[in-house]
């Protein structure tokens, strides 16, 4: 009789407006950045740096990548709805013997299905972090596994390029078992289904998720494991909304387009984690040690002589450790002296404090301010000493002569 | 009875998901098993039920074009 109250869902431009502010918090977060000192997520690393970076990468790239391995799973809830939609509307215009045309409510399965994403992924942060705690990840095994995560990436790139048969294989498909549950429970007929989905994608991550999944584990700790997992995927959720929401809007007309411009992304940011990965692995083949020679001026090179600290003399050199990079990022070095490398920080919180040179092994995590020394061996004439922070995002040399 | 087929137009894993999917929408149909990476479906069902043409029929209706695999 009351038609209008057989429609009890949520009115989408409320739904609109939360992803709205999902999207305000989440640069206010960007913008506003706490006191990071009162920040002890991890112990004594730039912890809001990496909740930054991860939150970046989901912003950037995770949504669009996530949209495309999971847009499956949120198709499905959102099918559920239309289809449900369809259904009540036609049995209200069959008892009102009208024709009317009633806007289906795609945003708030939408919604539930990220923010059950979000609890569930950072339940996994955590479960992952409290793993990582039983593990030491080398800077060496963290470069290995950078590096395969690189690869992986750039082979899924190529094969949503279509670019050879091959890389069918880089797409990582889960068993069966899950797929076969995971439809048929797509299949429900209530409300919860796309939350249970949202959960169900830890199941299925993208090859970004997954990468943020090795920081997780990498990272040692609960608290920033849960923390780094809710971050990225907080940054993945106003993307992955918006273009749910449009792309269910605006139909498959923009599929196509959308899948190369994943790939594009997806394929960039491989070769970036492949970068860094080389970065940490002390190569001289990654894109900074190989171009830093083709392009530097003399005004980026420091001999000892001439380092900015006053104290220094012919065995020890100083490197400023700043928040966007390692200064400067050739440092010239007698050759066959012992030296000290003086790391000097000055509210440095950027990882650029995980100070690595890879080829002697060293790992230093270096104070926020202050001065930190590390021995060199002496090294022959010609030598150069690739030095990098522990995500390979910063790079630097010393040069013997 | 099992037959295969090339899916040559799958583009993702998921395509082998939707594929799978019929399973449950055609009568007929015991298990159906897709592989992205081999681009192929294994289709087990009941031939007195159903026809090699509906299964592809109902494959195309949801957006792949099945081809038998020759024997």
């Amino acid at each position: 009789m009351s038609s209008n109250k057989q429609n009890p869902s949520v009115d989408p431009v409320i739904v609109i407006a939360l992803g709205i502010a999902l999207m305000a918090i989440a640069f206010a977060l960007l913008v506003f950045k706490p006191n990071v000192q009162s920040l002890t997520l991890t112990a004594g690393s730039g912890a809001w740096s990496q909740l930054v970076v991860a939150f970046v990468t989901g912003i950037t790239t995770g949504g669009l990548s996530c949209l495309a391995v999971q847009g499956g799973l949120l198709a499905s809830s959102l099918a559920h709805q239309i289809e449900q939609d369809y259904i009540e509307q036609a049995a209200i215009n069959k008892k009102a013997k009208q024709k009317t045309l009633k806007h289906t409510n795609t945003a708030f399965p939408i919604l539930l299905f990220l923010i059950a994403k979000l609890v569930a992924y950072t339940l996994l942060g955590a479960l992952l972090g409290w793993l990582g705690s039983f593990l030491t990840l080398s800077p060496m095994t963290r470069a290995i596994l950078m590096i395969a995560i690189g690869i992986f990436m750039i082979g899924n790139a190529l094969r949503m390029f279509n670019v050879h048969p091959i890389f069918r294989y880089f797409s990582i498909e889960p068993p069966k078992f899950i797929t076969r549950y995971i439809r048929r429970t797509a299949k429900g007929t209530d409300t919860v289904t796309p939350l249970f989905l949202g959960a169900l994608t830890v199941f299925i991550p993208c090859g970004i998720t997954q990468a943020m999944m090795a920081t997780a584990l990498g990272s040692g700790s609960i608290l920033m494991g849960a923390a780094l997992m809710f971050a990225f995927v907080l940054g993945t959720s106003p993307v992955f909304f918006i273009i749910a929401y449009l792309t269910t809007e605006l139909g498959a007309r923009l599929e196509k387009f959308f899948m190369r411009f994943v790939a594009l992304v997806v394929l960039i940011l491989g070769f970036t984690t492949l970068n860094s990965g080389l970065n940490v692995l002390g190569s001289p083949l990654s894109f900074q040690n190989l171009t830093r020679n083709l392009i530097s001026s003399n005004s980026d090179s420091v001999p000892v002589s001439e380092s900015p600290q006053p104290s220094a003399t012919d065995s020890s050199i100083f490197l400023s450790v700043k928040n966007d990079g390692y200064f400067p990022r050739t440092l010239s070095a007698p050759a066959d002296k012992a030296l000290t490398l003086n790391l000097v920080t000055n509210q440095t919180y950027s990882c650029a404090r995980d100070f690595v040179i890879p080829s002697l092994n060293v790992y230093q995590l270096l104070p926020d301010t202050g001065t930190m020394q590390v021995s060199i061996p002496a090294q022959p004439k010609g030598t150069t000493l690739f030095f990098t922070c522990s995500m390979g995002m910063y790079t630097g040399q010393i040069v013997f002569q | 009875m099992k037959k295969i087929f090339n899916v040559p137009d799958m583009t993702c894993p998921n395509c082998a998901m939707h594929l799978e999917g019929l399973e449950d929408e055609i009568p007929g149909v015991k298990r159906i098993t897709a592989s992205y990476k081999k681009l192929i479906m294994e289709v087990e069902f009941d031939e007195t039920q159903l026809t090699i043409e509906q299964i592809i029929l109902a494959a195309n209706e949801i957006g792949y074009h099945p081809e038998i695999t020759p024997a």
